[in-house]
């Protein structure tokens, strides 16, 4: 019997660039439509982990944090499809969540990465990879990836053999 | 002559100017949300734009007024275009694209961040600037480090890789209890603390012109607060939001002002090294952050250069730096279409402007 459920994955990081490195490989698997749900602390590594997830995925511009705008919007040259880097601490509802834009932001199969994403819980889509960081010492982080749905249980297993080989 | 209607909604003030070739501020109007966010510790959009539907027009009408120039001896409406939220710059493009079409003046949308350079141009100068000028924009959701060598020619040299300056701000402003915005309750702290009482990172020794404040930001929340025991993390629901406890033997006012000078020792370092290295004739700070006294004096220690900034009133969001940054581009015969779309995201570059 596994230990832990299909679907899950838990991971320590023992550093920053740790962290990133983890996000580098999880960008790089990400598809158009593909939702990314970063919990955790002030300082837990949330945007340490979405910078990452840009430089995987190929955006132009370096992720840098969203919090004074709400959104990023980036590109690459691969293609036409975006990827919005969201900071939800600021909104209070999932009505407030319109107010950005998000149901544009879902439609547009673009690939979605938010952070505080409890706090709009309500309006993100059922279907998921949900990120839980937690910090344990001064430079470790602990990652507990929960995948919602038949989509992030392959790109969950996928990452694992990126990172663990198996 | 030129004389330009200035709009600008890009977060949470609402803002009108009336300013003459660029330079002489006929009105300024500015209606702030500070006192709306303070509550909440941050802008919030919904709030936001509400207000900035609110205040637009009468503050457009005071700005018309207090200049005693009329609608007709306008040469041309500009707007803040990007970057910002979306939802507030759609209420300042729409209203100067009504005001556009009513008055059959051309409309011209601009670059936030061009529009703080240019709040430089604003403030009385005894000399006119001479390129090339080191820029350094730092506000709440900037922290950009640019080459200008002419005028609407921008090289961008680095910027922050991960928070702005004024976002590490708000945020350890947060953690110590302070009110928003943080900038300036941090500055009023730090004058009765004690600098050396903590060593927070510095910036990291490398070639590059990037900042990186996030680091700085959870060193201080290490230090500062206390740490949930196992326990309690294990019993805590999933994703509820964590408060962060601050520790009780320590000093806000100590942390404030060891947290300040890291911030400013990290830029100050930077900016004047690449002043050396691409041999300016000046250096112009500007946004909310350049208005922190200890930047400024630190800056003028650092370097023989001339460090020039903006008078208090216009480092931070305001119309008439938008109104000046228009004058230089009506000037070169630039003008824009009234189907001109907002862009949330905008970096300033050369080709800015071009698509």
């Amino acid at each position: 019997m596994p230990i832990i459920k299909e679907g899950e994955l838990d991971i320590i990081s023992h550093s920053a660039e740790q962290t990133q490195r983890f996000g580098v490989r999880l960008g790089a698997l990400l598809q158009p439509g593909d939702v990314i749900c970063l919990s955790g602390d002030m300082g837990a590594g949330k945007t340490v982990f979405a910078t990452g997830i840009g430089k995987g995925w190929g955006a132009k511009h370096a992720l840098t944090s969203p919090t004074f705008n709400l959104v990023h919007e980036h590109t690459r040259d691969a293609d036409k499809v975006r990827l919005y880097h969201l900071d939800c601490y600021r909104l209070t509802t999932a009505a407030e969540a319109d107010t950005i834009g998000l149901d544009d932001m879902l439609d547009s199969a673009g690939i979605l990465v938010f952070e505080w994403p409890e706090h709009i819980e309500a309006a993100l889509p059922k279907k998921r990879l949900w990120i839980e960081i937690r910090v344990i010492e001064p430079t470790r982080r602990n990652f507990m990836f929960e995948a919602h749905g038949k989509r992030y249980e392959t790109l969950v297993a996928e990452f694992r053999r990126q990172i663990l080989g198996r | 002559m030129t004389h330009i209607l200035g709009i600008e909604t890009s977060c949470d003030e609402t803002a009108a100017s009336v300013v003459i070739d660029g330079k002489v501020i006929a009105s300024n109007v500015v209606a702030s949300q500070i006192d709306l966010h303070a509550a909440y510790g941050g802008v919030f959009p919904e709030v936001a734009s509400r207000a900035h539907v609110e205040a637009i027009g009468p503050v457009v009408e005071q700005a018309m007024v207090d200049s005693g120039i009329g609608y007709d001896s306008l040469d041309a409406i500009a707007v803040t275009r990007g970057p910002g939220l979306v939802g507030s710059l759609l209420v300042g493009m729409n209203y100067a694209k009504g005001l556009a079409l009513a008055t059959g003046k051309p409309l011209l949308g601009i670059n936030h961040l061009e529009g703080h350079v240019y709040s430089l141009w604003l403030s009385d100068m005894r000399s006119e600037p001479r390129f090339p000028i080191l820029l350094l924009i730092i506000s709440g959701g900037h922290t950009e480090l640019l080459l200008m060598k002419g005028h609407g020619k921008y090289e961008r040299l680095g910027g922050t890789l991960d928070d702005a300056a004024g976002e590490a701000f708000d945020k350890v402003g947060r953690l110590l209890g302070l009110p928003y915005p943080g900038g300036p309750h941090i500055e009023r702290a730090a004058q009765n603390g004690n600098a050396a009482v903590f060593s927070f990172p510095r910036a990291k020794r490398d070639d590059s012109y990037d900042f990186s404040f996030s680091g700085l930001k959870t060193a201080v929340m290490r230090e500062v607060t206390v740490q949930p025991s196992a326990e309690v993390r294990r019993k805590r629901k999933r994703g509820a939001e964590k408060k962060a406890q601050l520790r009780a033997d320590v000093s806000v006012n100590d942390v404030a002002a060891s947290f300040q000078v890291a911030v400013v020792e990290q830029i100050v370092s930077k900016t004047a090294r690449a002043a050396k290295q691409y041999g300016v004739n000046e250096i112009f700070m500007a946004g909310g952050v350049s208005a922190n006294q200890l930047l400024r004096a630190e800056m003028r220690k650092a370097t023989q250069i001339p460090v020039r900034y903006p008078p208090l009133n216009l480092c931070t969001d305001n119309a008439a730096m938008i109104a000046a940054a228009a004058h230089y581009r009506y000037e070169a015969g630039l003008r824009d279409e009234l189907d001109l779309d907002v862009k949330p995201m905008w970096p300033l570059t050369s080709d800015a402007y071009d698509k």
